[in-house]
């Protein structure tokens, strides 16, 4: 126990020491989870609710293939938008191949899945007579969307958990798409494993390590909150 | 478009006979997946019951942490288990650093908070006078699981499908802890990883479009079981 124990006293400096670059890591971490959740949310959401709530042909089909994508790996995203973003191919003009835009892209893709699939699976566990209910008392498609999210929000807010708890932490595409550049797309996740690969620094490793989980926790606990206070706004107004 | 398109047509005769270690990396990506799905289902669902049922102290404590949980990094769990396998340190007699034995340990870790965190949040979704309602009724605690498990079974079994995307699809503790070990411990994910870090884009791409392929299946199948789950249910509902 007396290793570790070193090595940890050893990293708490440098969690605090603003030349060990930990500050600026954690801004472009936070940056890349933000962005990349927001954009997720944005597109996500609507194309969640279409599925869960909408009567179209090949819906099945196609909550199938948003439960199948929650799966995608994040290496296989980092390759696909890395090879279109490379300077002889489609968006190779945009100059986005190795830059942060570019991650934002990759992160985005990979926190999508989990609005899209979670979005419709929190609908459908909606008692089943209540969108029918509100279908026949003539509400339209946004009343019924915001009916379902409504009811639904502990789901819905589980999903952008979800999303946010992919962009944070994967590392697969960050590494692949943004080249792991100190100082310039380097998230806390790619900074560690440039750390273990190149630099071997005990300390180091378990100071970006722990940072990142404090992030983490910190957020997802925000978060957490969040939901669990809308549950209990929820059945306050349930049983009054 | 040609870029992309030369690189997927030296791809696609790679997937045949470019890999003579191919088979061998299907066999144990699916070993994997196997392995860290069901132990993290049996692990989880139980835990996630718990904290989605209990009406313990520090309940909501828990839920926030299995929550937190879902960011975890797979880079951080990789190299703290890492460093925790040093020689020096305090499971340093413990020979699993390279096998492939820690790559089933590293991803039922990584596969665990989505049946916890999924199966509680799913749970708790439920109508709120379900459970209390089997309470009074004098249900025992066995039966209460089991009438919330069977009533929740969509979302816990995105809990566990979401686990099965996570075993598939991760990378980063596999190649720490596995060390990326050509023919021997390489998942599909990461053997793509390794044909990226090698420059070898049609070679990754060849073994990603597996990856896919085998996600789609897998993932569709167990999205297929879901909703006949939910089929079943419905029907039976209505017969009575």
């Amino acid at each position: 126990m007396g290793y570790l124990w070193q090595e940890t006293r050893q990293a708490f400096p440098l969690i605090f020491d603003g030349k060990s670059g930990i500050g600026g890591l954690l801004w472009v971490t936070l940056r890349v989870a933000l962005i990349s959740t927001s954009a997720a949310l944005v597109i996500g959401l609507p194309i969640g609710l279409a599925i869960g709530l909408g009567r179209f042909r090949g819906r099945r089909v196609l909550q199938l293939l948003a439960n199948a994508s929650l799966a995608l790996p994040s290496v296989v995203v980092g390759v696909a938008v890395l090879m279109l973003l490379l300077p002889q191919a489609q968006f190779g003009s945009l100059r986005w191949e190795f830059t942060i835009k570019g991650v934002y892209v990759a992160q985005t893709i990979l926190a999508l899945p989990f609005i899209v699939a979670l979005t419709p699976a929190a609908i459908q566990g909606l008692p089943p007579g209540l969108i029918a209910q509100a279908r026949t008392l003539g509400a339209d498609r946004l009343q019924l969307s915001a009916l379902a999210l409504r009811e639904a929000k502990i789901g819905v807010l589980a999903a952008v958990i979800a999303a946010f708890g992919a962009a944070i932490s994967e590392v697969g595409a960050v590494i692949i798409v943004g080249g792991n550049f100190e100082g310039r797309d380097q998230t806390l996740g790619s900074a560690l494993l440039a750390q273990f690969n190149y630099y071997g620094n005990v300390p180091a490793m378990i100071a970006i390590g722990l940072v990142l989980l404090a992030a983490i926790l910190l957020l997802m606990g925000l978060l957490t909150v969040l939901q669990q206070r809308g549950g209990g706004i929820h059945l306050r107004f349930r049983t009054s | 478009m040609s870029f992309i398109w030369n690189e997927l047509r030296d791809a696609v005769p790679l997937i045949v006979h470019g890999n003579p270690q191919l088979w061998q990396i299907i066999w144990f990506t699916l070993e994997v997946a196997a392995i860290a799905t069901a132990a993290a289902t049996v692990l989880g669902v139980p835990i996630g019951l718990a904290i989605g049922l209990g009406r313990f102290r520090g309940r909501g404590v828990a839920h926030a942490l299995a929550n937190a949980s879902l960011a975890l990094p797979p880079v951080v769990v990789g190299v703290f288990l890492y460093i925790l396998f040093l020689p020096r340190a305090p499971l340093g007699s413990v020979q699993l650093i390279w096998t492939k034995q820690v790559v089933f340990i590293a991803q039922t870790i990584l596969a665990l908070p989505f049946t916890v965190a999924l199966t509680a949040a799913a749970v708790q979704a439920l109508p709120p006078g379900l459970l209390g309602q089997a309470r009074l009724l004098g249900a025992g605690r066995l039966q209460i699981s089991l009438l919330a498990l069977r009533e929740a079974r969509i979302g816990v079994m995105a809990g566990i499908i979401a686990a099965l995307g996570t075993a598939l699809s991760e990378v980063a503790a596999v190649a720490i802890l596995g060390g990326n070990i050509y023919g021997y411990n390489q998942t599909l994910a990461s053997a793509s990883l390794y044909e990226v870090n090698g420059g070898h884009y049609a070679d990754a791409l060849a073994i990603a479009i597996v990856l896919i392929a085998m996600i789609l299946i897998l993932m569709c199948g167990l999205g297929v079981l879901q909703h006949q789950g939910n089929g079943v249910r419905m029907r039976f509902r209505t017969a009575t």
